[in-house]
């Protein structure tokens, strides 16, 4: 008899197809919405990791050692001279690139209004490695070296009504404690995957920015990209200290998981996304174990039947854990698959999350692009199949020690 | 006592009070006084603003032109903000930058803003000399100060335009030269100090030479405010007060 219980077991999920299938969509629903949302998750995480390297830290960033104590003051006269410090941040062994960047707080200057933005002077060519702009440029091109021209974030210059070719004055602090004031002409509308960039931030040439700035040759910080291999927080220590042997120069450099504030918040934004993702994984085990358990529940009066005909208690505890094991595979299977077509297809179109984002000031770009993971696959297949058939052993363990008079009672 | 003595009496207590009534001196003719002291008909002077704050002492020159009590145009000389000029006309006040194409004129609460981060505001330092017109004003007694005897007055601001809804000032009895002040807001918390370390006579009065500013809000700040040369009273051409000039 314990030969052929596979048998029987595979026999019975067709003797009622509707109970059968009823319990393995369950299982499919909840294994394909428990792998949508890890990898939802998992590209949310990946993407804020990209978005903070890419456009705010680097891998490492390089700044004078007094910049943070003073920040809110915007002390840009606490800077690193470019020509010093950025060849010998790039000698360093698992540097790949580098690059300058100096963000300083701007108003632009409109019908006599000032309207509030974040200016940032870059330097295009060594920004490749960083920020991909002619990918993120909607219109016109980007702005050149030398040249009173500027990259503006596509929200804000549909707030302010700005189009390209449009001049628009930049009122700035510089880092002589002074103000100044520049007009620069929009050569370029930028649309950042990250809303508070579009909405808030405009670009313009380094150069131009080190003048408007009183900077010359001086930038805020220098941003450095790690060779695969590397680990950034050893490629940070190492340029400070070549720094401050080469130059005697004390910089705040640091990985940019070092950076507390970034840091802190990502680790912040993956435990909420955890907490999110561990209730619907309860959520989902939970619709899993009560299918399975109904299913055994409900067969009280074929059990009593079974042993009556003398089927013994563990060959019938064996038999519903390889029913309720061969329906949670088909299930896991099926909900396995069709969650990695949905990743596939939201992969190339893209989850749009404008319309929820806008206003929320967060570094995660407003299209998500979830990926297949495999890994994650081959782990909610798993687990969906032992939740399921570990759920049927409750009741059909129970089943199997009832009396077969009591069990015939559930007629 | 006869009606005779009475009457004599009378007459002569009435004579003595006459020199006192002349004397007193109301708080309102005090600062019409204190005010047309500081105007004149045209001006010239150079000077500077040092400001000290966290991050060390900071010197920007200036050449600075006035005409009446409401015209006044500043041109920053210093490398750092070289070309950069501050005009005030009758209610309105335009910056200049060299390499901006268009004017920015300040209006509202950005008038007092930080004028090249110092503890001047732009109103400060282009203020009009009509304390009267925005402000009602109350004598509270005498103070010597710095050696000098000085009226205190109390000015209250008659509309919520002004910078300081509040200001306590110490006039000089003698040259109307306002040695200190308070600003503060209307529920008395302290904005700003003022104080003249040094001055200056020119045509018969007297002015202030260095004057020292601390902006309350910020921790440890200070701005002195120094002129190197004043002339008064000179001929200027009317154009420099014009908006083309300022972009000429």
């Amino acid at each position: 008899m314990t030969t052929k219980l596979p048998a029987v077991a595979f026999r019975n999920i067709f003797r009622n197809l509707r109970r059968s299938s009823l319990s393995a969509i369950a299982i499919a629903v909840s294994a394909m919405a428990i792998m949508a949302l890890l990898a939802l998750f998992e590209c949310m995480e990946a993407d804020m990791e990209t978005n903070l390297t890419s456009y705010y830290t680097g891998e490492v960033r390089i700044r004078h050692e007094s910049f943070e104590k003073y920040e809110r003051y915007n002390p840009l006269h606490l800077s690193l001279d470019v020509d010093a410090v950025l060849p010998l941040a790039k000698s360093v062994e698992g540097v790949e690139a580098a690059t300058s960047r100096i963000n300083f707080p701007a108003n632009l200057y409109l019908d006599g209004k000032n309207n509030g933005a974040l200016g940032v002077g870059v330097d295009f060519a060594t920004e490749a490695a960083f920020i991909d702009f002619p990918s993120l440029v909607s219109e016109g091109r980007l702005p050149q070296k030398g040249k009173n021209e500027l990259l503006i974030g596509a929200i804000l210059a549909h707030d302010l009504q700005l189009e390209l070719g449009d001049k628009i004055t930049v009122l700035t602090s510089t880092a002589l404690r002074g103000s100044n004031a520049m007009t620069f002409e929009i050569v370029g509308i930028a649309s950042f995957p990250v809303g508070g960039l579009s909405s808030k931030t405009l670009y313009i040439p380094l150069d131009r920015a080190q003048y408007m700035l009183r900077m010359e040759g001086h930038t805020q910080e220098i941003l450095l990209q790690v060779a695969d291999g590397y680990k950034e927080a050893d490629v940070a220590q190492a340029v400070k200290e070549l720094l401050e042997a080469e130059l005697g120069l004390g910089t705040e450099t640091k990985a940019w998981k070092d950076l507390n504030m970034m840091y802190s918040f990502l680790s912040i934004a993956k435990f909420i996304y955890y907490v999110m993702a561990g209730v619907f994984f309860v959520l989902g085990s939970t619709v899993i174990i009560n299918t399975t358990m109904m299913v055994i529940y409900e067969r009280m009066r074929e059990i009593g039947t079974l042993a009556a005909l003398g089927m013994q208690g563990k060959e019938l505890t064996r038999l519903f854990l390889l029913e309720g094991s061969f329906i949670s595979m088909a299930g896991s299977t099926v909900g396995t698959i069709a969650g990695l077509i949905i990743i596939a297809v939201l992969g190339k179109v893209g989850l749009n999350f404008t319309e929820a984002m806008s206003g929320v000031d967060m570094e995660i770009s407003s299209i998500l692009y979830p990926q297949v993971n495999w890994w994650i696959a081959l782990f909610v297949w798993f687990y969906a199949i032992l939740t399921a058939t570990l759920s049927t052993l409750i009741p059909s363990r129970r089943a199997s020690k009832i009396q077969i008079v009591e069990a015939l009672r559930y007629v | 006592m006869s009606n005779r003595t009475r009457v004599i009496t009378a007459t002569l207590l009435c004579l003595l009070c006459i020199p006192l009534n002349l004397s007193a001196i109301t708080a309102d003719e005090i600062i019409k006084t204190m005010d047309g002291m500081q105007t004149f008909d045209t001006s010239y002077s150079t000077g500077s603003i040092t400001t000290t704050d966290r991050f060390g002492a900071k010197v920007s020159t200036f050449k600075a032109w006035t005409q009446g009590s409401s015209d006044s145009l500043i041109e920053f000389t210093s490398v750092a903000e070289r070309g950069q000029k501050i005009l005030r006309t009758k209610g309105s006040l335009y910056l200049f930058y060299p390499d901006a194409e268009e004017l920015i004129r300040l209006q509202g609460a950005a008038l007092r803003q930080s004028v090249l981060g110092s503890d001047l505001s732009y109103e400060d330092m282009t203020e009009e000399k009509n304390t009267l017109d925005d402000y009602t004003v109350r004598l509270d007694g005498s103070q010597i100060v710095n050696g000098h005897d000085c009226h205190v007055l109390t000015l209250t601001a008659k509309t919520r335009q002004v910078a300081y809804p509040i200001q306590k000032i110490w006039v000089d009895k003698e040259t109307y030269l306002v040695w200190k002040a308070a600003y503060s807001t209307a529920q008395g918390r302290l904005l700003k100090e003022m104080e003249v370390l040094d001055t200056i006579v020119v045509d018969g009065r007297t002015l202030p030479k260095e004057t020292k500013i601390e902006d309350k809000m910020k921790r440890d700040s200070s701005t002195v405010m120094a002129l190197d040369t004043l002339e008064v009273n000179i001929p200027l051409d009317r154009k420099i007060f014009t908006l083309e000039n300022l972009t000429w």
